[in-house]
């Protein structure tokens, strides 16, 4: 294998590929990359049997070959190569030399014939922005299962919902949904992603402009672009019917400043004990929106918020760090907390903005 | 063929002809699915599996598949969920209900830190038996009725034998039939240091309305409220209060309300009032009982011989039953396979304690045999040596095998003060550490016993 590329496209290629090598010890040759030489491109190509990417950049390829190497030397050995200029690479009985103006580097490659293929995958399809996607993922991901116990939780769920790609992840205390328009949608009944890979999705596509297509069946997804093709095992499980569990209607609410509340969760938070929690009290009569914390330890405190209140009075503790969470998906300046009974969900809402729904379950008093 | 036979003697042949790498990563979670019109369905856990032993391990998996089952056709991989992931599949459903009850999860995970109940704490868990009926009727009762059936609850019983799981049990129970009622677990050393505490930050009303605003109150181990007198009166004010509002008291106890040193009269009647139920010590059945549902919990099966010994051999508290069957269980683990009966017991040996119940007669009568003294003169007022030595003896071996009190030691012997029964338990005790004689002595006489 002979061939010539711009340092920086196989520098980003190698940084992207690298995140998804795997670490387990028991197959030693998916800590690699495997370099595919062939046409006018270089392929890369890792996996960890649960995602698998293959990113392709342009090369002058004067001989076809299949390397590989590992992917830790290989992302070192590119961030601490700065010319900008083109890079040689040469193969010599499985092992290839990288020639750059200054420096000569000789690596030892690995027997590629047992690097795993990448599943590509048949299926439905559609085509969508990455920029929507991401952010659909994005608004929700935070909120699921961090345990394998339960598979079907620790994903997020991807569903249509007449043209609309709603994106759904719990924990079983709280819950995030996220609604994305999407024109031209086929009815997709729902796709698990687990939870581990939606990092790797996210820093793949997170600067991509432009369309992705997107393909899956019940075992594998796939997400390809003009030069990238990532596919990640899907979960073929039944996400809960959550659906129902999201209160129609509401006793009490409050409209306040995100910023307003921010800053007073903040101030709860030094104060919160070991479970985090932060009490409310609501008493629309008196105006009252009052957040309040102790800790035997350190003291206590209670801030009030400005708000505009309505309904009934009403008193409960929460976990402030599912509250702080949503915060990165409100996109208005100004949100909406819905109340019914101490022992109902909590639900948090952009103002104008019905895109966005968080659940948070109370903490029992 | 049975299909599960040929894949287990084929992955033998692949094994040997793939490096171990290799084979653990792709053919570890593989199975044969199913086999039709000379098909063979081969299930695999993934896509990159099913890619991977396509393109790469076809040929081998043909070639061995067909060795050992000549009609086969051809080899399908289908990707299937493993069978862990099955288990969890069937919890999903579960899943669901608990927000549909819109329950708080958290609820389950920590005691509850505004009445300190363990939800561990449930009547599914706990095993009634002859020994614990009563206690556990009249609790049914106050759930039933709180307040007004039995109040107090007073439970008491010798350590280890479940009180504590009984009184948290109807607290729990309570929170769950009537979800407003505010309940209180709470044992008599907190309940006194939050006394104390309140006293000394000149709080005393905010400690009485803290506790007075619950709507069942339980303390736990009231024996040590003994020397407290303060303490008896504020939980004597507090009683009545809760009296007075048909608000429900249960207290637990290892003594019965009369035998509690220094209790003041007008709270000993108060206990009194309501329903004192002793729970006694389980019976062969229900420590058989108590066993199988610690087993059945921890998932794990033991032989019927086994349980049958260890129910036989551990008499009386329950948690050294349970201390008894982890000991067995970590055994098992560790040697990975069932124990034996001699292994059992040597494991045991030290748990078991000698026959509880002797009369205090026969063991002056062993020893007086063992010194050759005459029976009656252990009991006499004399201080001849020989004798001296024999009765310490015998107080002895009533105190550390029998556990039988001091004062009635004495009384027994002769009508002696409980100091000299201490002086001559600890006497010899002393010498014990460093006289062999007295120690093959005791020995000796202890085998009598058995």
């Amino acid at each position: 294998m002979k061939l010539e590329c711009g340092i920086d496209k196989i520098k980003n290629a190698i940084n992207q590929t690298e995140k998804v090598t795997g670490k387990n010890l028991t197959l030693p040759i998916l800590s690699s990359i495997l370099l595919i030489a062939s046409g006018k491109s270089l392929k890369l190509r890792a996996t960890n049997l649960s995602l698998g990417i293959e990113m392709e950049i342009p090369a002058k390829v004067e001989e076809e070959g299949i390397v590989a190497i590992s992917g830790s030397v290989l992302a070192n050995i590119f961030s601490n190569v700065f010319q900008n200029e083109n890079v040689l690479i040469e193969g010599e009985d499985g092992n290839i030399v990288i020639k750059t103006k200054k420096s000569r580097i000789k690596l030892k490659g690995q027997q590629s014939d047992d690097f795993p293929t990448i599943p590509h995958v048949t299926g439905e399809t559609f085509e969508i922005e990455a920029k929507k996607f991401i952010d659909g993922i994005k608004s929700v991901y935070y909120s699921s299962s961090v345990s394998d116990i339960k598979p079907e939780i620790s994903s997020v769920y991807i569903y249509s919902n007449e043209d609309n790609l709603v994106f759904v992840s719990t924990d079983s205390f709280r819950l995030a949904e996220k609604k994305v328009k999407v024109k031209n949608l086929d009815e997709i009944s729902g796709i698990l992603i687990p939870f581990k890979n939606i990092p790797e999705i996210l820093r793949t596509f997170g600067d991509f402009n432009g369309s992705i297509k997107v393909c899956f069946n019940k075992n594998q997804i796939s997400f390809s672009s003009d030069n990238i093709y990532l596919t990640s095992r899907v979960i073929d499980g039944v996400f809960p019917d959550y659906r129902q569990i999201i209160p129609k209607e509401s006793k009490t609410e409050a409209i306040m400043l995100k910023q307003d509340l921010l800053n007073g969760l903040k101030l709860s938070n030094i104060f919160s004990d070991k479970f985090n929690q932060v009490n409310l009290s609501v008493k629309p009569k008196e105006k009252i929106f009052e957040l309040s914390s102790q800790n035997n330890d350190i003291g206590e405190n209670k801030t009030s918020v400005d708000s505009a209140l309505t309904g009934e009075n009403i008193e409960l503790g929460f976990n402030y760090k599912y509250f702080l969470d949503c915060f990165q998906s409100l996109t208005t300046d100004s949100l909406s907390i819905k109340f019914n009974q101490p022992s109902q969900p909590i639900v948090v809402s952009g103002v104008s903005d019905k895109s966005f729904t968080y659940l948070i379950m109370p903490m029992n008093r | 063929m049975d299909i599960k036979q040929l894949w287990k003697n084929c992955l033998i042949e692949i094994e040997s002809g793939v490096s171990k790498a290799n084979f653990s990563t792709w053919f570890k979670n593989t199975s044969i699915l199913k086999e039709e019109d000379g098909i063979v369905y081969i299930a695999v856990p993934n896509e990159f599996v099913r890619d991977w032993l396509k393109n790469k391990y076809h040929k081998l998996i043909t070639k061995t598949i067909a060795d050992g089952f000549q009609t086969m056709r051809a080899v399908e991989y289908t990707i299937t969920k493993i069978d862990n992931n099955n288990s969890s599949k069937n919890e999903a459903p579960k899943q669901i209900e608990t927000y549909a009850n819109k329950e708080l999860p958290l609820k389950d995970l920590y005691i509850n830190p505004e009445d300190n109940i363990n939800p561990r704490y449930r009547f599914d868990s706990f095993i009634v038996g002859t020994f614990n009926e009563l206690a556990y009727a009249a609790s049914q009762a106050i759930i039933e009725n709180p307040g007004t059936k039995y109040n107090p609850f007073f439970v008491y019983g010798q350590t280890g034998l479940g009180k504590t799981h009984l009184i948290q049990a109807v607290g729990n129970a309570i929170k769950d039939r009537y979800p407003g009622k505010k309940v209180c677990y709470i044992t008599l050393e907190k309940f006194a240091t939050d006394f104390v505490n309140s006293l000394q930050g000149n709080k005393a009303n905010s400690f009485k309305e803290k506790y007075r605003k619950y709507d069942l109150l339980i303390i736990d181990d009231i024996q040590f409220i003994g020397k407290m007198e303060k303490i008896q009166e504020e939980l004597f004010h507090t009683f009545n209060t809760f009296y007075e509002n048909n608000k429900q008291i249960i207290f637990s106890s290892d003594k019965h309300p009369n035998h509690i040193p220094e209790l003041v009269d007008r709270l000993k009647s108060r206990f009194a009032a309501g329903m004192i139920v002793d729970v006694s010590e389980p019976e062969y059945e229900s420590r058989l009982a108590i066993l199988k549902l610690k087993l059945q919990e921890m998932d794990i099966n033991l032989e019927p011989e086994t349980l049958d010994y260890i129910a036989s051999a551990i008499q009386g508290n329950i948690r050294e039953l349970e201390g008894s069957l982890n000991t067995i269980i970590c055994q098992y683990r560790l040697k990975n396979r069932p124990l034996t009966l001699i292994e059992i017991k040597t494991l045991l040996k030290n748990s078991i304690k000698p026959k509880k119940n002797v009369a205090i007669k026969d063991v002056v009568k062993i020893v007086s045999d063992h010194y050759n003294l005459d029976e009656t003169s252990i009991y006499e007022k004399t201080r001849r040596k020989e004798i001296v030595r024999a009765r310490q003896v015998v107080m002895y071996i009533l105190r550390e095998d029998f556990n039988v009190s001091y004062p009635l030691i004495g009384q027994k012997l002769g009508g002696k003060d409980h100091t000299t029964v201490i002086h001559s338990y600890l006497k010899i005790k002393e010498e014990l550490k460093d006289d062999n004689q007295l120690m093959q002595e005791i020995e000796q006489i202890r085998v009598m016993f058995k």
